[in-house]
């Protein structure tokens, strides 16, 4: 019984030494303002790049997870290269044509939707300027798949097969309006020796991990139209839209084999969204870490800004240290008069520079036109990791103090 | 009826570089409950020497320190806080408050390391203030206060934690002549009404023929 007594009078009292300790230390923090303010100003800035930074990557993260949000996680990116080979010369001419493509991806139930495109760098020429752009062949459902759309006039339609229409790229397209001052739409472009028809404009194109062009940049003509402008124009890529929950090993696998019947001198690769979703996820993570490693170490500058003021401060306190000795302090107790001012530098540092840090996210968010987000984990960490550094910078000043002897101090002026 | 506080060949040397300074060289002193003791001495006789060793302040180089018939001559550091907390208090030569605390503050001072609730120990330091003349002040920073109400607190602080007795190194050299005879008037009162047990450090003559007891030191010996 009355050990227990004695145990809640002990805690009573750490409590009330506590809250006096705390007063005490913001009334001696507030007596040299400047100072202090220096040194809060060290753990704000830490602690703000810390959650800026971390937040600042996951916003980034998400925003290069968003195109999936749009596009769906049910796409696969099919390339069909040539098989590395010793022999330089030897490119090998054969590659799928379409009715190939279609047979090649008609089969299984699993795939929804193909659309296959093809890419050529031919010289563009509009009205007597040439334009760097891409052509790309497609069908009447790469639209639909990979999300163009078309603003003005029309899309590629299947029913145009070989005739010389385009729709061009929303950056093209501005590039044209310029040179011309008239409308481009109904006038004539022209690919090397043939002049394509532009019936519709693509409007501005959110970059995605499926196309290997920009569409901004390019202009879309018919693929069969392609294949016969160059015999550089091969089908080699396809975009495949699966039924949800599809086996995507099987269909890869099928893809392989049938492809390989075709074409046995050539290689497929296949991206899923689901992989490029991993493998973001881990350099999200990489990104992370290492963002939030660059924070920390402007919060151990901070830090150290911290245990250099409290430094000064022990030494000029000294006759204060003393006079606390006399009147009975014991060492734990001015070790604690100190760290607690420390910790209560860090600990209002840490606070604001969350505040700060979101700031800085909501612009960051702001100017690069990302989606702002709230985050759980980047104030939290900030915050803690700034109070962890108040206590580790703030003990070693803390410890001198408490070792001061009572007469020296006194002493000293 | 043992003493107080009794030093047995007590000396101390200071260490510096490669010399040694003597500059308490045996000393026996005997202080009853309730004495008046004057300490005087040319300076550098070693007269703070030995009152900081008596006060808990400093460990002496050898000897025997008794107080209250217990030995103390090596307590650890912990054990000498508890001790200079509740059983002395100092009065030093220039007051020694703490500038950012108010007049009250300080003189709660020792209580709040005594672990005490702040509402009795504000009462408490409300009486001695009283007691000493300065309850009117009680919210003054030390820098608004006169030399004489700053010794005063001083005694104040000293007195607030009802200490076993009571060290004042030169308690006056800072203060102007009729302060100093009002201060030490204030000391003498407090030694002759409630049997405090007061040592004082004074160069003073007149000062020390105040006080019942005398005791002249000369080069680290009690003459
Ligand atoms: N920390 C120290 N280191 C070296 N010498 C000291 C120290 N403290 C005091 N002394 C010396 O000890 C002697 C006695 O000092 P003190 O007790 O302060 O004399 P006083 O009688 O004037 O109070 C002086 O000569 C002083 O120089
Ligand atoms: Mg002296």
């Amino acid at each position: 019984m009355r050990e227990k007594g004695g145990d809640v009078n002990d805690s009573e009292d750490m409590f009330l030494k506590l809250t006096a300790h705390i007063k005490e230390a913001l009334l001696n923090l507030s007596s040299s303002k400047l100072r202090s303010a220096l040194a809060l100003l060290g753990i704000l800035v830490g602690t703000a790049s810390v959650v800026a930074m971390v937040s600042g990557g996951q916003l980034a993260t998400n925003e290069a997870l968003k195109q999936f949000k749009t596009l769906g996680t049910d796409l696969l990116a099919v390339s069909i290269n040539d098989v590395p080979n010793d022999d330089q010369t030897s490119h090998s001419e054969e590659s799928l044509t379409l009715q190939q493509v279609m047979a090649v991806t008609q089969t299984e139930g699993q795939i929804r939707d193909v659309a296959p495109y093809t890419q050529l760098y031919n010289p563009i020429q509009y009205n007597g300027h040439t334009l760097n752009g891409a052509v790309l062949g497609v069908t009447e459902n790469f639209a639909k798949i990979v999300h163009v759309n078309v603003v003005r006039g029309r899309f590629i339609s299947s029913l145009d097969r070989y005739s010389p229409f385009c729709v061009v790229g929303h950056q093209l397209y501005e590039q044209m309006k310029a040179i011309s001052f008239v409308d481009p739409l109904g006038k004539q472009i022209q690919v090397g020796s043939d002049f394509f028809t532009i019936v519709g404009v693509a409007d501005a194109w959110p970059d995605n991990s499926f196309v290997y062009a920009n569409i901004d940049s390019a202009i879309l003509v018919p693929i069969l139209a392609s294949t016969a402008l160059s015999k550089y124009a091969e089908i080699n890529n396809f975009i495949v839209q699966l039924v949800p929950n599809a086996n995507i090993d099987m269909i890869t696998h099928h893809l392989q084999q049938a492809v390989q019947h075709y074409v046995p001198n050539k290689r497929l690769y296949v991206r899923s969204a689901k992989e490029l979703i991993t493998s973001m996820g881990k350099q999200s993570k990489i990104l992370t870490v290492f963002l939030g490693l660059i924070g920390s170490i402007s919060l151990i500058v901070g830090g150290i800004g911290v245990m250099n003021i409290m430094l000064v401060s022990v030494v000029e306190r000294r006759r204060e240290i003393g006079i606390r000795l006399a009147v009975g302090a014991r060492r734990v107790d001015i070790r604690s008069l100190f760290l607690i001012e420390a910790v209560m530098l860090s600990l209002v540092g840490g606070i604001s520079g969350v505040v700060v840090g979101i700031v800085i996210e909501y612009i960051i968010a702001f100017l690069w036109h990302w989606e702002f987000m709230w985050f759980f984990w980047p104030p939290v960490i900030g915050f803690s990791v700034s109070v962890a550094i108040g206590i580790f910078f703030g003990f070693y000043p803390a410890h001198q103090a408490s070792q001061l002897d009572p007469i020296e101090a006194l002493r000293s002026d | 009826m043992s003493a107080l506080i009794s030093l047995e060949n007590i000396t101390k040397t200071y260490v510096t570089g490669e010399s040694e300074f003597h500059a308490l060289k045996g000393v026996d002193f005997q202080l009853q409950s309730g004495e008046m003791v004057a300490i005087m001495g040319s300076s550098g006789s070693g007269k703070s020497t030995l009152m900081n060793i008596m006060g808990f302040l400093d460990h002496c180089t050898t000897g025997r320190y008794c107080f209250s018939g217990r030995d103390v001559s090596r307590l650890k550091d912990d054990e000498l806080a508890a001790i200079r907390n509740q059983k002395v208090g100092f009065v030093f030569q220039s007051f020694f408050l703490l500038p950012r605390l108010n007049a009250l503050q300080n003189v709660m001072l020792p209580l709040f390391y005594r672990g005490e609730e702040e509402s009795s120990a504000k009462l408490k330091a409300l009486n001695i203030l009283e007691k000493v003349g300065v309850r009117d002040f009680i919210t003054h920073k030390p820098n608004q206060l006169s030399g004489g109400q700053q010794q005063r607190v001083a005694i104040a602080r000293a007195l607030v934690g009802n200490p076993e007795v009571i060290f004042a190194d030169e308690p006056t050299g800072s203060l102007d002549s009729k302060t100093s005879h009002d201060v030490m008037q204030l000391l003498i009162d407090l030694n002759q009404q409630e049997q405090r047990t007061i040592v004082i450090i004074t160069h003073d003559k007149e000062i020390s023929f105040m006080c019942p007891r005398v005791v002249t030191m000369k080069d680290g010996c009690v003459a």
